[in-house]
């Protein structure tokens, strides 16, 4: 009687209670919401950065309900930050481009049908081709698109229509790497995989905040079973430096001289290992030479470090066993990036630390597939990491694709600062960009955007007609997104892994590679690209333009294996043996060069093109913001829980001594000034950023109003962190 | 619409052409990765994390007197935010529904550089105040797992409890009009399978852990808390544990500490507030008056309190995701003030009715008049002044610092004496009721502008925080009701001296009830509500 009473007076259940019930998932998923339980699940490769999670997609009728981190894929182990976890939402964004849009006189968008939109295409770009020769036209790619749409982008600008100059907005994230291992080691090979993590006793990471940027890859750190030493240099106490053991918060573009006085530490103090120097690498000498100067007083006037701190930093890589040096961010976009990362290398070649577990030079990449477009996107380098100068390259890529030599280039293209510069001098005069948001991430937005004005003509390929750089396009081509196309990805450790197709793409969009596909038809070049049919057929071709380089892939037997093995980390040329889930480079000690040696590379530091002075006396440092943002936000953007895990508003981390100075509490609107523009934000006041620094977020767009155009002269990479601004409490 | 015409082109040109475009489009929509890729763990019912978390979650169910707790280890939690997406994703929830959420906490000016990154979800309190609130028990503390689970078929959407925690847990659903929260996925614990966030945390920062009620109890004495910034562990004996071996510096504070953050105004609350107090004194004073044979139109009086009683009654229940439910509102009546609110201006509207119509037909002739009238004075007096003090009761309860006892107190009954006293004034040519709000307006509004005194705090009060938002952001809606206060008392001011004058009167008691609405007003939306640390710039 009493429960009949209780059960009328509360409901334990009902239609709102059975809403949120949990029942017994299969597939290994334990219990998940009864109201998408999945017929079917399928692992996927994440889209948003480098790590290359794994993600178990729950399929309905073939098409993607939800998802979960994969718990068998050697990247993530079961884990995924909340960008893989929201890596569908994107998908349904309102603003998706559904029809292609041609934007009239008036600057009024029309939808067109695809005919039309390819038509206008190719007589556009023919057009101004014809008038001002074949160069006048020019691409600007992403790391974003899968490797096969990029070897396609790439064969048929470069040989199919002419084009000589495209290059990727990965120059804005890894050129810097890329260029210091290729000098180093011979080949752009990043030497790690992501086991030495784990296997380290000694970590240090060098403008490289993995908490943030990279969660899995710290997720592997945390699972370090040596209790290493973790040791973060970069100027802010960032979430990274809180987890680690030692933090030195250098001087910003001081990292350099560090670097050098700490190797000259390492040889004061005879801990080098002499038998790796001479058997493996050359200019050693000299080396010795240029470092000398580096002596501790010198490094405690210009780096913001005691002599102890020097002496302890060095002791520890002398002490550690297996030492590894991780970069990112902080290094590669500096304006002598190229040199700093060479002078990591350096170090693991002296004191050994390379080939073995736990150990290694280790760039982190930064998007999903930089490494795909390091290799195989054909910009400003020939296929497979080869050179377009070289004849031999041009014979051996122009016969296995079974064209005329006549048609591969004989130069490099432009690096993507050059093209903007080629568009500002008249040389450039129509562009295309895919999947990149140029308007939002170049340096020095102000004078890039009165740039692209003067193009006369400007398709951008995009998934969104709302991204900065769409709104600026007189033809927008709607792309499909990741999930809605296949292709393979290469991540940081150069694994490639298999992304499917889960969704549908809304309206007329089409994948990358279809739109690529149209183009040559329209372009008259169709027959050229026969072959180039499916993602699966180009992966053949990219397997068999990888022959005899040491990105070799050729014995991965197709897509299904790729499926099966959970990614394969290049090399892997055919008839290879071993399937270890995890291998890493120059375990022999052989290098790239002829020679089989690495060599030392370094260089006199110099100072930035831009000092703080009186009137801007502060340096500007930008970065990621938190591990729900993704670069421009087009994506992350999209969805709720993600913009929950994020301010709303810019904000501006500034030293509370240069708060309390400038009359700033936090909270209040505070104005940035550069010498190129200006910005409003919110003060963030915190004693995590030093005084006369104030860091910004990069995912807003007003950032780069801010940012000094400067490049590093060999990667040609900008450095997005030596502004000088002025900063001041905003009236209300 | 086209502007490229497409006929300039040839048809022998289309014709193959729109092949290819019509078969790209359609293998766009076609999806063959289930067909094309063998399927793995198919049959697999063992949950493939389960290596992960298997050491996560405790082996037993908690013994007599312990429940489950979450625990945190704040030292190898980065800040990536996983747990969040991941109860998210693996419960179904509504699109930027989480029953996690993270915060940040920053060092001071003096401190060495120091941020953390604090998740917090539903703290399962040993005394939730959620569930003490709830007027129609939708909360529910299991017996043998301390998880306080909400039961959302039995809510009727009065958002009680989200006033009521202080760490900002249960959160309203407006699409279904109720309240959704945190159940420590016990479902998944029953089969020993680790809550989503314990799941989906890359550094396996999250545990649940099994705690004695008896030491939570003894760890929540008064100024204790979970961690900076959080609130007083005394009020709700929270169990999460948040664990850290670094050393903290002594001045941390969260990354929203400076935010000021507007709470929802809750119209229908403010209207139903102003109205029934003014009912409650019009009843009051309507009584005085005929008890001091004051001249005055003593029905009209009681229809006018009876209007505002029905219309406030009517108001509250819009204030309801699911009024129908609202039945059950005795159900709390043990614990919730809002429950005891309810039931009492439950039985003083039938009070009001039967006062009103013997005062409205005096003609009538009925037995034993003058005893039941007498019961009805009583029962009016009774219901609407306790009715008006739960009300009172219902905020102060709440331990949010601008709605405690004493300044509610004189805010509601003040409301209650000047609106009773300024209608009474339509109906009463005596100056007695002119006077009454003359002498205690004033007085009301001194003791608002107290709360201006603590623009000077050290540091940030959550009365400064208030103050703040009274004198910035709300600055003009405070000018307003203090400048509609002033022309109503201006009005008086001259009633007193021209005699008799409705219009002034009626002038006068409109800008007066529209000044205590304002003031209501801005009693929802300026008081600082508790929550964990948050984020900057949020």
């Amino acid at each position: 009687m009493k429960l009949q009473v209780e059960k009328v007076l509360r409901q334990f259940d009902g239609p709102l209670t059975q809403d949120l019930v949990l029942e017994p998932g299969k597939f290994g998923l334990g219990h998940i919401p009864a109201k998408c339980q999945p017929d079917s699940t399928t692992t996927t490769t994440c889209g948003f950065c480098s790590t290359g999670c794994g993600l178990t997609v729950h399929l309905k009728n073939g098409e993607a309900i939800n998802l979960t981190p994969s718990s068998h894929y050697p990247v993530n182990l079961g884990m995924a930050c909340p960008k893989g976890w929201e890596a569908l939402t994107p998908l349904a964004g309102p603003d998706r481009a559904t029809t292609p849009l041609w934007k009239d006189i008036e600057g009024v968008r029309h939808s067109l049908t695809w005919e039309a939109a390819m038509k206008t295409f190719t007589s556009k770009f023919k057009g101004i081709q014809a008038k001002y020769g074949p160069e006048s036209v020019a691409f600007l790619s992403t790391g974003q698109i899968v490797t096969e749409e990029m070897a396609f982008l790439g064969a048929l600008t470069k040989f199919g229509m002419g084009l000589i100059h495209g290059d990727g907005n990965t120059r804005q994230c890894m050129a810097t790497a890329a260029t210091a291992y290729k000098e180093s080691f011979g080949y752009d090979a990043p030497p790690f995989t992501y086991q030495d993590f784990e296997e380290s006793d000694v970590l240090v990471f060098i403008g490289a905040n993995p908490c943030i940027a990279h969660p899995i890859m710290w997720q592997r750190v945390s699972r370090n079973p040596h209790c290493p030493e973790i040791v973060v240099i970069d100027p802010r106490k960032t979430e990274t430096a809180m987890a680690a053991t030692q933090h030195y918060a250098i001087r910003p573009k001081s990292d350099l001289v560090l670097l050098y006085g700490l190797a000259n530490r390492l040889i004061e103090n005879q801990w080098i290992d002499r038998g790796y120097i001479a058997g493996h690498t050359r200019g050693y000498e000299g080396f010795v030479d240029h470092v000398s100067s580096f002596d501790s007083a010198r490094i405690v006037a210009e780096c913001d470090i005691s002599a102890d701190d020097l002496e302890r930093l060095a002791r520890t890589i002398h002490e550690g066993r297996r030492v590894s040096f991780w970069w990112t961010m902080g290094v590669n976009q500096s304006h002598e990036g190229t040199r700093v990362a060479q002078a990591i290398i350096n170090l693991a070649l002296m004191t050994g630390n390379m080939g073995r577990p736990g150990t290694g030079a280790n760039s982190i990449t930064g998007q999903c597939n930089a490494m795909g477009s390091r290799l195989f996107s054909n910009t400003t380098n020939l296929f497979g990491g080869r050179d377009f100068r070289n004849p031999e390259h041009r014979q051996v890529v122009a016969h296995r694709l079974g064209i005329g030599v006549e048609r591969v280039p004989d130069r490099n293209s432009s690096a993507y600062d050059q093209i903007i510069e080629g568009i500002d001098q008249g040389k450039i005069k129509g562009l295309w960009i895919i999947a990149t948001n140029t308007a939002h991430s170049w340096i020095d937005q102000n004078r890039l955007n009165r740039i692209l004005d003067k193009l006369e003509f400007l398709v951008v390929q995009d998934m969104y007609h709302s991204t900065e750089t769409a709104s600026r396009a007189d033809l927008i081509l709607p792309a499909a997104g990741w999930g809605e196309k296949e292709g393979t990805f290469i991540n940081s450790e150069r694994r490639i892994g298999l992304t499917k197709k889960i969704a549908r793409a809304p309206g007329q969009a089409l994948s990358d590679f279809s739109i690529f596909k149209l183009v040559a038809e329209y372009w008259g070049v169709g027959c050229m690209f026969r072959e180039w049919d499916s993602p699966e057929a180009v992966f053949q071709i990219i397997k068999r333009l990888s022959i005899g380089q040491p990105c070799d892939l050729s014995g991965i037997a197709n897509y299904q294996m790729l499926d099966d093995c959970g990614g394969v980390q290049w090399p892997f040329p055919s008839g290879s043996q071993t399937l270890a889930t995890h291998r890493r480079l120059f375990e022999d000690g052989r290098y790239y060069h002829a020679d089989g040696r690495a060599r030392f590379v370094y260089e006199q530091p110099r100072s930035s093109g831009e000092m703080v002075c009186s009137e801007y006396p502060f340096l500007l440092l930008t970065g990621r913001g938190s591990s729900a943002q993704w670069h421009t936000e087009s994506r992350t953007g999209k969805s709720d829980i993600l913009n929950k895990l994020c301010p709303t508003q810019l904000w501006i981390e500034i030293n509370p001594a240069d708060a309390i100075r400038l009359g700033i509490q936090s909270g209040q609107r505070v104005r940035v000034r550069s010498r190129r523009g200006e910005l409003l934000g919110v003060a963030h006041i915190t004693p995590t950023i030093a005084a006369g620094q104030v860091f910004i977020p990069m995912h807003y767009v007003m950032t780069n109003r801010l940012t000094y155009a400067e490049v590093d002269p060999y990667s040609r990479q900008p450095s997005y962190k030596n502004g000088a601004v002025r900063v001041e409490k905003a009236e209300d | 619409m086209e502007t490229l015409d497409s006929a300039r082109f040839s048809k022998a040109e289309q014709v193959p052409l729109r092949t290819l475009i019509d078969e790209l489009l359609q293998e766009q929509q076609s999806l063959s990765a289930v067909e094309r890729f063998s399927q793995r763990h198919a049959g697999d019912i063992i949950p493939a994390q389960q290596k992960y978390y298997r050491d996560l979650i405790p082996l037993s169910t908690p013994g007599p007197g312990e429940q489950y707790a979450f625990q945190v280890n704040l030292d190898i939690c980065t800040g990536c935010k996983a747990c969040v997406s991941g109860c998210h994703s693996l419960n179904g929830l509504d699109e930027g529904e989480s029953w996690r959420q993270v915060g940040l906490l920053v060092g001071s000016e003096e401190s060495e550089p120091y941020q953390q990154t604090v998740t917090a979800a539903c703290h399962h309190c040993v005394e939730p105040a959620c569930m003490h609130g709830c007027p129609v028990a939708a909360y529910d503390k299991d017996f043998s797992t301390g998880i306080v689970r909400h039961l959302d078929d039995q809510c009727i959407g009065c958002q009680y409890c989200v006033l009521k925690c202080p760490y900002d847990v249960p959160k309203y659903h407006a699409k279904k009009g109720i309240v959704r929260k945190c159940d420590m996925c016990q479902s998944r614990l029953k089969v020993g399978e680790a809550p989503a966030c314990v799941q989906a945390c890359p550094t396996q920062a999250i545990q649940i852990t099994i705690v004695k009620s008896d030491e939570i109890r003894l760890a929540s004495r008064p100024a204790q808390q979970m961690i900076a910034g959080a609130f007083d562990s005394s009020y709700t004996q929270p169990t999460t544990r948040y664990h850290s071996r670094k050393s903290v510096p002594g001045k941390i504070r969260p990354a929203d500490a400076y935010q000021l953050r507007l709470e929802p105004a809750h119209y229908p609350l403010v209207f139903m507030l102003v109205l029934t107090q003014l009912s409650v004194g019009l009843f009051a004073v309507q009584i005085v008056n005929s008890f001091c044979s004051l001249s005055g139109n003593g029905a009209g009086m009681t229809l006018l309190a009876l209007a505002a009683a029905l219309l406030g009654v009517i108001s509250s229940t819009l204030h309801l995701g699911r009024p129908l439910g609202a039945w059950r509102a005795f159900l709390g009546l043990r614990r919730s003030w809002l429950s005891r609110e309810i039931l009492i201006f439950g039985a003083y509207v039938p009070a009001a009715i039967f006062y009103t119509a013997l005062q409205c037909l005096p003609e009538f002739i009925m037995p034993m008049r003058s005893s039941v009238t007498w019961v009805l004075i009583v029962s009016l007096l009774v219901f609407g002044f306790s009715g008006v003090f739960s009300s009172v009761m219902i905020y102060a309860d709440t331990q949010r610092e601008f709605w405690r006892l004493s300044t509610t107190t004189w805010k509601f009954f003040g409301t209650t004496l000047i609106l009773g006293a300024a209608a009474a004034a339509l109906f009463s040519p005596s100056l007695l009721w002119v006077g009454v709000v003359i002498v205690l307006l004033p007085i009301k509004l001194t003791l608002e502008c107290d709360i201006f005194r603590h623009l000077q705090d050290e540091g940030t009060t959550s009365l400064s925080h208030t103050a703040r938002i009274l004198q910035g952001t709300l600055g003009r809606l405070v000018m307003l009701r203090f400048g509609l206060a002033a022309l109503g008392l201006g009005s008086l001011g001259m009633e007193m001296f021209s005699g008799d004058s409705l219009i002034l009167r009626g002038f006068a008691f409109i800008c007066l009830l529209c000044g205590e609405w304002l003031e209501r007003v801005y009693f929802f939306r300026a008081v600082k509500a508790p929550r964990m640390p948050g984020m900057a710039g949020n």
